[in-house]
Order: structure tokens, then sequence, then C-alpha cells
């Protein structure tokens, strides 16, 4: 580790005042559990920082709110443990309480954010996939103002966001769910916990009001892409439809194709493209099901 | 905990369960590591580790590293003090000086006031590197036209670590004499293998891959070394071998033993990976600059330039007759040694082919060298590697033949009088007696229920160990209060310790908690050998027991004196001495310890001596059983319960044979199901850490039933023989073969990844 100056604003324009007045070489520091690392071990995701600004005490960055038109207001520093054991997050947001769930090991939890593991931008973060289905928006404060992005256009590759130097992503916002809806994410790891998804499937679907046709389908794909994507094609090829097992199969067929897997030390590409069909699969009956039963 | 135990006399501390006494100071984080040692005027060093595996050095600059404040010296080969250098042994090569052989290997050391200035500095030392073609598999390294893995061919190689583990009379043949990767190969042949197979009704064959795996140790290596004004150097290391580690630095720095103190610092865990490595280097650095240095390893470093276990290739045919019997044995066992020799092939030839009763053998094994990092032990070296080989064989035949596993490896189990394939004897042995206890669990007479289930199977393997021989010695002495002191060499990494003080307060009849044993440095404790080879209990507690028995005459003869009584008619209880039938004729422990070391004391201090040499080994057997569930759309395999037989010959301390057993069994599963050192075609290791190295976590292990049985050996204390490293043997080859009968698919490669399961299945397209 080389020295770095550390920065604990108290606020969110202290932190923006900060980074303006530093200039280039900064980072923004949440839970650190792969910062830190990447700083110990010297790590080689991004040149080294000469100076880091902590977050962890701005409380713009710790929003929660439930509203029922506009969703849920999920504040970027929150961290895993919170998320996972929200109430509106289970209960309407399943998907994001199984992503954040899982990520690492208790520790890691409960010091882990989910804005941090949304802005390292790793293809296999394990709630990227879970906002990407559940349609999030994250908020960018900087030095330039506000914006509002679908989180789809967040992430241009591996460890990298939109991001302009200065600016911090503080909140995301969730569309409320559409009635008889369900949501999942599962992650394909060889072992059972603290682990990193081989690959990683978010759905969110929603019936129509007879339950007999999908309304609405999305499903997001994790670590078999240079970021976390859709399967745009796979949605399409379900909505409007009845979820017969051949339509589903159909469209896990299709998720397989839309995959765009690399081979690397944790899985080959043919094995992260089977595992996107049968988890696509399975994922797209549980959910279905679930959203039958309300 | 169930126990398979033959008639044999009560005891009072030994074959009870007992914590160990180092328990409570270890959970509660007291316990004192090496890490923890601070020492006045320290240096910390951080190590320049080659980013290739094959090259040439050219030039190492060290202006821009000696300029950060805080650094006090950066020292290349040419830097250090005259010592012996032997470039086929990998711990006297101190610095890599001209050539780089591994990815990883340390070229230059960085001294620093902390190691974080150390760590930076590091990345400051510019090294210019003129690439050679690396070789990286070995089967290609095998191949007439592969590159060398190094110039000059393999002269003295250091098999000192593989002998400490399992001592044999075999003959290794050296390389041959033109230049090749193949440093040492072996062959061992009985009767007429052609013959064999000719007879054979069933014959089987394949080609068995196990992976490169680390031993995984909690705490990496840390070493300080402080060569004082007087000339005396003193080594904290994290050895499972003090002696050997003051044999080897002595001889390696020109200095006498007796001027080299080295005390084992807590092991966190070393599982044959702390033997001895860096501390000749640790050492030379002291001495070159004249301050204490340490050197505490990180994970990524320990990862990439300690000793891990190797990877190996079988090639194994095997035929049996339609009622079961084995007749014949042909295999091609290739150990991937890594850039130095010593790797463990003579006892994967001897495993494969001792396992069993075969008229019929043809076994050839080849050490060779690739640019990877050289090799170590882990817990009984090579061996899981053959049994992963021998025991799907069998499975394959017993099916081949619509024969029960279990009975097909009863009728061919080797026993007492059987000989290895070296022609040695075996001394009396429980591998049968195992097997008989596997057949009694739930998992195996539920197994016909359980195959009910489509995806779920249930799977069986034997394994087992030799075991190493070296001699012990041992002093039990009395405190002036009564208390007793047994002091060893031999560092504890297993809680051998407790079992020590189980020894001494048998056979003084004292309560445990008056007994205390202390593990001295290589300068006060009386000699033991390496704490490897599962020989600790086997040996050091032979010599404790002796020790204890010779204080318990010498405390007899002066009771006898005082109470003018003869010896004979004395007895000894909780620390009291009193005549047989005459209860007022007593003497305590506490008046002996005052006669004995007060002032003016009438009688000399009691210091029993106990000293044995160890020439027969205790071979340890064990008997395996999973029952597994298989996804056969992800390849995923969920072990869900597990069992393990273990012939201990006899347990001294019930609860940490059954941790050893336990321990030992989730390793097993470690190997089998996710451990795998992986290497780029360059050489180098993509996964120096522990997320994408993965050992099991709680939840990949399942409850292990640990069955003890007991067939005692001829030598060791109560009947004792050989515990820790059997227990890791059979772990990848009964999953194998419970993955087979759940799915029916073969898998020949540990650890058995989704992906490779998958491919099993044939449910992977490329």
């Amino acid at each position: 580790m080389r020295p770095f100056a550390h920065f604990a604003p108290r606020s969110l324009d202290e932190a923006l005042d900060i980074f303006r007045r530093e200039g280039e070489g900064g980072r923004p520091l949440a839970g650190g559990t792969d910062l830190v690392v990447q700083l110990k071990e010297g790590g080689h995701k991004f040149p080294y920082p000469r100076y880091l600004v902590s977050l962890r005490r701005l409380p713009e960055l710790r929003a929660l709110g439930w509203h029922e038109e506009q969703g849920l207001r999920l504040g970027a520093g929150l961290t895993m443990a919170e998320v996972a054991s929200n109430d509106w997050v289970r209960q309407r947001y399943p998907a994001l309480a199984d992503g954040a769930g899982l990520v690492g090991s208790r520790q890691t939890m409960n010091m882990a954010t989910v804005g941090g593991n949304v802005c390292n931008a790793a293809p296999s973060a394990d709630t990227a996939p879970p906002l990407l289905a559940l349609e999030a928006q994250a908020r960018i404060v900087g030095p330039q103002g506000e914006r509002l992005l679908p989180l789809e256009e967040f992430w241009l590759g591996p460890g990298e966001t939109v991001l302009r130097h200065g600016e911090l992503l503080t909140e995301f916002l969730l569309p409320p769910p559409l009635p008889r809806s369900a949501s999942l994410y599962r992650r394909h790891t060889p072992r059972q916990q603290m682990d990193i998804a081989v690959v990683g499937v978010a759905v969110a679907v929603a019936l129509d009001d007879g339950g007999r046709t999908l309304k609405k389908v999305r499903i997001a794909l994790g670590a078999v892409a240079p970021t976390p994507i859709r399967a745009r094609r796979a949605e399409a090829a379900l909505e409007g439809q009845a979820p017969s097992p051949e339509a589903i199969a159909r469209a896990a067929a299709i998720a397989q194709e839309e995959a765009r897997p690399i081979s690397d030390v944790r899985g080959s590409a043919a094995l992260r493209r089977h595992l996107v069909g049968v988890m696509t699969e399975r994922l797209l009956r549980e959910a279905i099901e679930r959203a039958r039963r309300g | 905990m169930a126990r398979e135990t033959l008639e044999r006399p009560r005891f009072r501390h030994v074959g009870r369960p007992v914590d160990r006494i180092d328990a409570t100071a270890k959970v509660t984080g007291q316990t004192v590591y090496g890490d923890d040692l601070r020492l006045p005027r320290l240096l910390h060093v951080k190590l320049v580790h080659a980013p290739v595996a094959h090259a040439r050095i050219r030039r190492i600059g060290a202006s821009k590293a000696l300029a950060v404040p805080g650094v006090e010296a950066v020292l290349t080969a040419a830097d250090l003090p005259p010592h012996r250098t032997n470039p086929d042994a990998r711990a006297q090569v101190l610095l890599a000086s001209d050539e780089v052989l591994f990815y990883g290997q340390p070229v230059a050391a960085v001294l620093a006031r902390d190691p974080y200035t150390a760590a930076y500095a590091r990345d400051l030392v510019e090294v210019e590197y003129e690439e050679l073609p690396a070789v990286v598999d070995p089967l290609e390294a095998m191949r007439d036209d592969a590159p060398l893995a190094r110039t000059g061919a393999i002269r003295d190689a250091d098999r000192s670590e593989e002998q400490g583990h399992i001592t044999v009379e075999a003959q290794q043949e050296q390389a041959q004499s033109h230049p090749s990767n193949v440093s040492s190969s072996i062959t061992f042949r009985r009767g007429d293998v052609e013959a064999g197979f000719a007879e054979a009704d069933a014959v089987v064959e394949g080609t068995w891959r196990s992976s490169m795996v680390h031993q995984s140790y909690i705490e990496p290596h840390v070493i300080i070394a402080d060569y004082d004004a007087s000339g005396e150097l003193s080594i904290w290391s994290s050895t499972q071998a003090p002696f050997h580690v003051r044999h080897e630095v002595a001889r390696t720095l020109g200095l006498p033993e007796a001027r080299v103190r080295v005390t084992a610092t807590e092991v966190g865990g070393g599982f044959g990976g702390k033997i001895y490595l860096y501390e000749p280097l640790v050492a030379a650095l002291a001495m070159a600059v004249r301050r204490p240095v340490k050197l505490t390893m990180s994970r990524r470093e320990d990862m990439l330039a300690a000793t891990p276990a190797p990877q190996a290739v079988v090639q194994l045919k095997a035929g049996m007759k339609a009622d079961g019997t084995l007749v014949a044995l042909q295999a091609r066992v290739i150990y991937d040694a890594g850039a130095f020799p010593g790797a463990p092939v003579l006892p994967g030839c001897l495993l494969i082919g001792g396992s069993y009763k075969c008229p019929n053998l043809d076994i050839q094994g080849f050490e060779v060298l690739t640019n990877k990092v050289s090799v170590g032990a882990l817990r009984a070296p090579g061996a899981p590697h053959v049994a992963f080989a021998l025991e799907s064989a069998m499975d394959m035949l017993a099916q081949r033949l619509e024969l029960d596993p279990l009975e097909v490896r009863l009728k061919n189990a080797v026993e007492k009088g059987d000989p290895l394939p070296s022609g040695q004897p075996y001394p009396a042995i429980g591998l049968k007696e195992c097997l008989e206890a596997i057949a009694r669990t739930d998992i195996w007479r539920e197994r016909r229920r359980i195959r009910q289930h489509p995806h779920r199977g249930v799977g069986l393997a034997v394994g087992g160990w030799l075991g190493g021989l070296q001699p012990a010695s041992a002093t039990v002495g009395l405190n002036a209060d009564g208390t007793i002191n047994v002091t060893v060499g031999a560092a504890d990494i297993t809680g051998t310790n407790t079992s020590f003080a189980q020894i001494a307060a048998e056979e003084l009849n004292l309560p445990l908690e008056m007994v205390s044993v202390v593990t001295g440095d290589t300068r006060t404790a009386p000699y033991a050998g390496m704490s490897a080879g599962s020989k600790t209990t086997y040996t050091v507690g032979r010599a404790v027991k002796l020790a204890a028995e010779d204080a318990r005459q010498q405390i007899l003869a002066i009771a006898s004196q005082r109470l003018e009584v003869p010896a004979e008619e004395l007895e000894m209880q909780d620390g009291v001495v009193r005549a047989r039938g005459q209860p007022e004729k007593q003497v305590t422990f506490r008046e002996l310890g005052r006669l004995t070391t007060g002032f003016g004391a009438r009688y000399a201090p009691i210091v029993g001596r106990g000293a044995i040499t160890a020439r027969r080994q205790a071979p340890g057997f064990t008997a395996q059983v999973a029952e597994v569930e298989v996804d056969p759309d992800t390849g995923q395999v969920t072990v869900l319960r597990y069992a393990v037989a273990q012939d201990v010959g006899f347990a001294i301390n019930p609860k940490s044979v059954e941790g050893q057993m336990q321990g030992g069994a989730a390793q097993g599963l470690g190997i089998a199901l996710f451990e795998e050192m992986v290497y780029d075609e360059k050489g180098r290791l993509l996964n120096p850490n522990l997320l994408d190295y993965r050992l099991p976590t709680a939840r990949d292990v399942p409850p292990i039933e640990a069955i003890i049985v007991e067939v005692p050996s001829e030598e060791g204390p109560y009947g004792a023989r050989i515990v820790g490293e059997p227990s890791i043997v059979p772990g990848p080859a009964a999953v194998a073969n419970a993955v087979a009968d759940a799915v029916g698919a073969r898998v020949f490669e540990a650890p058995l990844t989704p992906e490779r399961v998958l491919r099993a299945l044939g449910k992977l397209r490329d």
C-alpha cells in the first residue's frame, strides 16, 4: 500500500467540493470491500489513487423510502445487509434482496454498499442484474448538477462507468412493481457461499389481470458480457405470450444467444452460455409460479 | 463418535477424549503467532517475485527503491553473505541469481522499517528479464522436443522433506544422461502383467488428472532471523520441523548447529507445507544487514512462492477376474515437481500398487520438471492422486463384473504380511476393518434407497499412508511443587502436546492438570524429527512414555529410601507414593520435589529421559463413503453426508483423532470439488487468492461421521499408529464414485467442477 490522502466529508456538497478542489486522481470510498483490497494487493483495475473521499458520513446517500406511485428510493450508501433485510425490498423487490444477500461474507455485507457494488462495475456484481430487471434508475450528482439515468446506460465496460470526475451516484429509484408480479435473482457459483458469480440471472415478470399471459418480462444477466446486460430479445419473445414451457424454453435459448461470455479462471464461455439457458429457464418458471400465487 | 475397539486394558487418561490444552488460548485469539513477535531494530522484508516463469535476469536496478524513505537495503543474490548453494535444492537457491525458473520466484529482497514501505519499494525495483521458453504442462514437458525447464541437469536433488513424510527403502533413479525434464523415475514390477490381463474377465483403463493444490494454512509463512554480535543465529519460524530447519540453515550458511537456535512458533496450519523454505534466505539477510529481519508473506505471495502440492497424471489399467480377484495393475504415474525436484513419486508408486493384493504389477513413476513453483508435501503427499485413479478403477471393475464395490475391496484389501511393490511386507494394518466399519454406516446401508432419487448416489473409496520414521527424545522433570514438566522438541501441529500430557499423566498416575508440556527450541529441547509424516505421537509419544517411566523409577527409588519400603511394594497415585497396605507410609510428589530441588537438597533432581529410534512403520488406512446429489443441468455436486472410518491403532485422544479424521476428510472434499491452482500457457498463476482458489466453506462440507477403528500397531505407544495424513486420501475418488453412481457419468479430472461434470454428462458444446 502506498501513501494517499483520506477525506471524510459530512455532506454531499462537501464531498463534491473536495473532488473539485483536489482535482484528478481521487476515488470515492464506500464500503471499501473491493477498493481497500485492491490498494493492499496492488490490483490493476484502476490507477492508484492520490486521494480517497469517504462517503460513509454522507446522509444524502442513505435515503430509503417507499411511495405507492413513485416506488422505492434506495440510497447508494446503504449496505448489503441493510438492503437485504429491508421489508420493502424483501416484499416488493425480492430479486434485489436475493442479490444483496449473496455478496461475500456477513462481514462483507455489513460494509459493502449497493452503490459501491454498482460503481465498481464488475460484470459479476450481484446487485446489478436485480437492479436492471427491476428497471432501476440511478441519480447522479456532480459539478454540473444532477441527472437521472436508466441503470442500463450506467456501465461502459468492466470497471468503467459513465461517472465523470467529481460525480457521485447518490441513489436508485425503482418503479413500483405491477400487480401479479414477482422477481428473483440466482447465481451460479461452485461453492455455496463466499463466492463470485460465474453467471448471475435476474428475472422480473408480471402477469395480466387474468393471469394467462405475460404482461411484462425483464431478464438481466451478470458475468456473461463486459457489463451486466438485459436480454431484451428474450424478454420480447415472452411478453404478451402465454407462459408455456415451450415459450419459456425458447426465451431461455434466446437469452443464451444474447450472452457474450468470455472464458476466464472462473469458467469457460461454453459453461457460461450453457448456464444462462438453464438458469433463465428455471428462474422464469419459478417467477411465473410466484406471480401466479401473488 | 463411534469406535471399533479391540479388547484392551482400562486406562485413566489415554484413550479418553480431552480438550486440547491450548484450545482456549486459540479460540480466544490469545495465542502468539510468529507475526505477533517484535524485536528491537527489526527490519521487514518483502521479496521481489519474478513476473515471468522462465527468464534470464539481465539487470536489477534498486536506486528508485532505495530512494524511498524507510528503505534500508535492497539485496540481490550477489549481495548475500557467502553460503552453500545447490541449484537443485529450492531452499538453497536463496534468490534467483541468473535464471528465473518459476513465476513468483524471489529475485531480490527489499528491507525496510515497516512492511508497507517494503512492499511499496518492492514495486520500484527494476528487473530486466530476457524471457526463455516456459514449459508448463507435465506431459508436454516429457516430450523429446519440449523446451527444458532449466539449464543444467539435476545432480543433487533434496528429498529430505519426502523422507520425513514417508520413510521407505527404495532406490529412485536420477535423471537420464541426455538433457530432459524428467528428473527422476522409478519402476516396480511383480509377476507378469500381460499374463494377468490375459486371465482377467474385465479390464478397465483411464487417465486421471489431479490439479495442483495449495495447503492453504490460515497463517502464511512467517520467519524472523537475528544474527547477534556474538555470532549466534536465532530463528523464529512457523515451521513443523525446527531441528530440520536448524540443520539446513547451519549447513547452508556454514554455521555450527550449536550456534543456531530455531524456535518453532505456533504453527497456524502447516499440512506439510511448513517444513523449511525461506529460513536460509531470511537468516542470510539478517547476517548481511546485522539486524533482525522478519518475513511475513501475504496470501498472494504464499500462493505464488511457497510449496504447494503437485499436479499429477495417472494412467492406469487394471484387470479383475469374474470372482472379484484383482489380477493385474499397470500404471504410469507422473508428478509435476515444478521447477525443483521433490515430487512424491515414490509414495505414489508404492500406494497405487500397495493398497490391494495383486500378483502382477507394472508401475512406472516419473518426476517431471516444469516452470511452475516447486512442490512440497501436503498431507499424504502424492496419495490422493493415485487413489483417485485406483479407487475409480476399482468401482469401474466392480460395475463391469456386477459385483459389490465394498465386497470387491474387502476381497483384495492388503493385510499383514502382504508385500508393498517394493517387496517390504506390511505389519498389522486395519484396511479390512475400516471397510467393515463403513459397511455398517447409514449411508452405505441406505444406498439402494438413496439411488432411487434420480440424481443422488453413494461412492466409496479407501486410501492409506505409510508414515515417516525419525528418532525422538523427551524429558520428564519433577518440579519443586510436585508438578511435572514434559519437554519435547516436536512442533505441536495437531494437538500432540495434549496427547503427551495424557501419556505422562497415565504413566505417573496423576491428574492431567499436574502435567505441563512444552515444546522447547532447538537449543533447549531434546531432539525430535519433523512433525510430519503422521509420526509425532507414534515416535515422540513413545519417547515421552519412556521418559515418564524413567521418572517414575527415579521417584520410586527415592521414595523407597525415604519410606524404607522396597520399590516393588510402592504405589503411586495423584502425586502420592505410598507403601501398599501401609497407608501411613507415604511421601508426596511435593515433598519429593523439595527433596530434589531445594537448597542443600539430599537427592539429585528427577529427570526422566526417553529416547527412541523408530524403524518400523505403522501404516494407517481409511475407508470413506460419500452421499452426493448432482444437478445434472448445472453440474453442481453437493455432498450430503460423509463418513470416515480410519484405523488409528489406538486413539490416545479420541477428540483430536476425530478432528484429524474430519479435517483431512474436509480437505479431501476440497480437492475433490473446488481446489485448483490455475496456470496460463506462459506459466503465470491466475488465481493467487482465496476467492478464485476456492476452499470449501462450512456450508460446503456436510457433517462428517468419524468412526475410529483400532488395530494396534506393534511399536506405537499403547498401540497407537499414524493418524494425521490418511484421511485426506480417498476424498476425490469417493466423490467421483458417488457422482458416477448418481448420474452415470465418470469424471477423470479433479476437482470435479461443474464444468467437468457437465462435460462428462455430454452437456457442454464448445
